[in-house]
């Protein structure tokens, strides 16, 4: 073990990192004596561990070819000169929009260009980089192509340096023109929203409102018109009115995104809603499922929502505001089988009262004599499994978000008689 | 997240499972699922079945280990549920026979000496159900073997794994069917 911890201490001096072999020897008999690691195994956590304490890249380490490129030899390139993956390029380029952050661990997002192309980028909250500035030029310093979903992006990473430049870069009249200038995207119909990334305008009726999984997110679910639906978001940031389930907007400079082979479209700051006096049509995206319910999955029955973001709770925790008094609430995560395809659904409360027969009164007063939530959804699995069940609801994702839901309790005798006669066939 | 795609509950009558012995997996690390083929080229890792329990017996010796014989039209099934299947133990436990049980399991294996294959259901939940669910599992599993009795002339991989190694008479399977939903069609 002491070899063990020599190697590791002198691997570390080549880099330039000297550790306490004391350090070291301590975490490697840990790992081995207490929690019984084999040697080869605790080696390459011990090491992983200092790499991280350290901030060096594992690559420098088990002296492979490293991905941190030395500054001096990453080529400045022009943007439409990106045409692949996992290149480390410097470019001059300027910020043409910035876009509302998804998610937490990204810090900004959205568009840059020059004179050749326009490329969308990333920063990552991990990497302490300062903030770019729409409108403002600059020289980015060993950022690396991505290649996604056949469209390319670059990404700023912690060996990227970003210097403000006084030249205005100019930058190609984009595809993206029409989206911060003032002039409105060209209106499409949703069912011809097909390209990601792009900036467009529709007509369309909000059929769903669903529950806001996000605080960055003010509303989401799903608009519609005469030739389909898809789903929407509206950001926090956007600062746009809320929308009114049943009621039909013009939806100015909303931009299409796809996301596993769906599009959806989000609404941001550059985006504007017009509430319209007609009632558009909007093309049926409901289907109809019949099958057996073979199974109520966890997380269904009596569950406590956040009241900040109506998000399911998880042990009293809200995923994004920690502990919170939650509000109760009852849903039902069913499966439904035909025989040949499993279909996972979600009933949401007056449906899971309906087929249960629990209420949620009911349910609250079940689990607090049982003092445990845990015996609603057990009574929920009695009354329901393995019964014939048909819904209607729409389909997002791998589920149904159920509208209706019947019991089949009784024989189709039409549907018997044919079944007879095709199998007196063979 | 996106890899996993829940396994399909198969309809198969008690006949056609009983007459069942191949057994693959897909793919060979030891994670990979495991299947029982039938003679329709049914690919079977979770099964859907609604029928009369019959019997039902504590065979285990140091903690609990339920067997129960649960019939269909065309014969029956045996399940065993012990400390690991809790749930349907628990409800094996408390019921009463006879009654219309809806079962969702795996399908399991075992080999005598003789080199004979029996099957068996290890249940993942068993619940109470009404004569009218056992009725539809009846046309709904007739519906679903006579698809691949239609199908046994298909060129698919498993279809054709299932003829070669049962030499699966249509015939048979067929009147099968046609005896369960004339049952149906007798008791209404």
């Amino acid at each position: 073990m002491d070899k063990t911890a020599e190697s590791i201490k002198s691997k570390f001096l080549e880099l330039g990192v000297d550790i306490p072999l004391e350090d070291i020897v301590e975490r490697l008999d840990k790992l081995v004596t207490k929690f019984k690691v084999p040697l080869d195994e605790a080696r390459r956590s011990v090491i992983t561990y200092f790499l991280k304490e350290n901030n060096l890249d594992r690559n420098a380490f088990f002296g492979g070819q490293s991905t941190t490129p030395d500054s001096r030899s990453t080529p400045d390139v022009k943007l439409n000169g990106i045409d692949e993956g996992g290149k480390w390029v410097n470019i001059k380029a300027k910020v043409l929009q910035l876009w509302d952050s998804s998610h937490e661990s990204v810090s900004q997002v959205g568009i840059i260009g020059d004179e050749t192309a326009t490329i969308k980028f990333i920063k990552w909250s991990r990497d302490t980089i300062p903030d770019v500035e729409e409108g403002k030029s600059y020289y980015f310093k060993n950022v690396v192509s991505n290649e996604w979903n056949g469209r390319f992006e670059i990404t700023l990473n912690k060996n990227t340096v970003v210097e403000e430049i006084d030249e205005d870069i100019e930058v190609i009249s984009s595809p993206m023109a029409g989206a911060g200038d003032g002039q409105p995207a060209p209106i499409v119909n949703v069912a011809d929203i097909a390209e990601d990334g792009k900036w467009v305008s529709i007509r369309a009726k909000v059929s769903q409102l669903w529950d806001n999984s996000h605080e960055s997110i003010s509303q989401v679910g799903l608009v519609g018109d005469s030739t389909g639906t898809i789903k929407f978001i509206k950001w926090t940031s956007a600062e746009l009115p809320d929308l009114t389930e049943g009621s039909s907007y013009l939806f100015n400079n909303v931009v299409a995104q796809e996301w596993n082979e769906k599009f959806s479209v989000t609404l941001n700051k550059n985006s504007s809603i017009e509430e319209l006096d007609e009632d558009i049509e909007v093309a049926s995206s409901s289907i109809i499922f019949a099958g057996a319910m073979v199974d109520v999955q966890s997380g269904s029955g009596l569950i406590k929502r956040c009241p900040e973001c109506k998000r399911a709770l998880t042990k009293g925790a809200c995923m994004e505001h920690g502990k919170v008094d939650g509000t109760y609430d009852l849903r039902i995560k069913a499966v439904l089988d035909d025989g040949n395809t499993a279909q996972e659904s979600i009933l949401k409360r007056e449906l899971a009262e309906q087929i249960s027969g629990i209420t949620l009164d009911d349910a609250i007063s079940m689990a607090a004599d049982a003092l445990d939530q845990g015996v609603v959804l057990d009574q929920m699995r009695l009354k329901l499994l393995g019964k014939y069940f048909t819904v209607t609801g729409s389909k997002v994702d791998r589920y149904i978000l159920v509208d209706s839901i019947e019991p089949q309790d009784e024989m189709d005798m039409e549907m018997l008689d044919e079944l007879i006669a095709d199998a007196e066939m063979i | 997240m996106s890899g996993y795609v829940r396994e399909v509950s198969r309809r198969v009558f008690a006949q056609e499972f009983r007459e069942s012995n191949l057994t693959f997996k897909d793919g060979d690390d030891q994670y990979s699922p495991q299947y029982l083929l039938t003679p329709t080229g049914a690919k079977v890792n979770r099964l859907f079945i609604v029928g009369t329990l019959i019997e039902k017996e504590d065979i285990g010796t140091d903690s609990e280990y339920w067997r129960g014989r649960v019939s269909d039209p065309t014969g029956s099934f045996m399940i065993y549920a012990g400390q690991y299947q809790p749930e349907a133990a628990q409800a094996l436990a408390e019921c009463e026979t006879p009654a219309f049980v809806a079962i969702v399991g795996k399908p399991s294996t075992y080999t005598n000496a003789e080199g004979t294959v029996f099957t068996s259901v290890r249940p993942e939940s068993i619940s109470i159900v009404d004569v009218a669910t056992r009725d539809l599992w009846v046309a709904d599993a007739a519906r679903r073997t006579l698809e691949r009795v239609k199908d046994l002339d298909n060129m698919d991989s498993n279809v054709v794994k299932a003829k070669e190694h049962y030499n699966t008479d249509k015939d048979h399977y067929s009147s099968m069917i046609r005896e369960a939903l004339r049952s149906l069609k007798e008791d209404l």
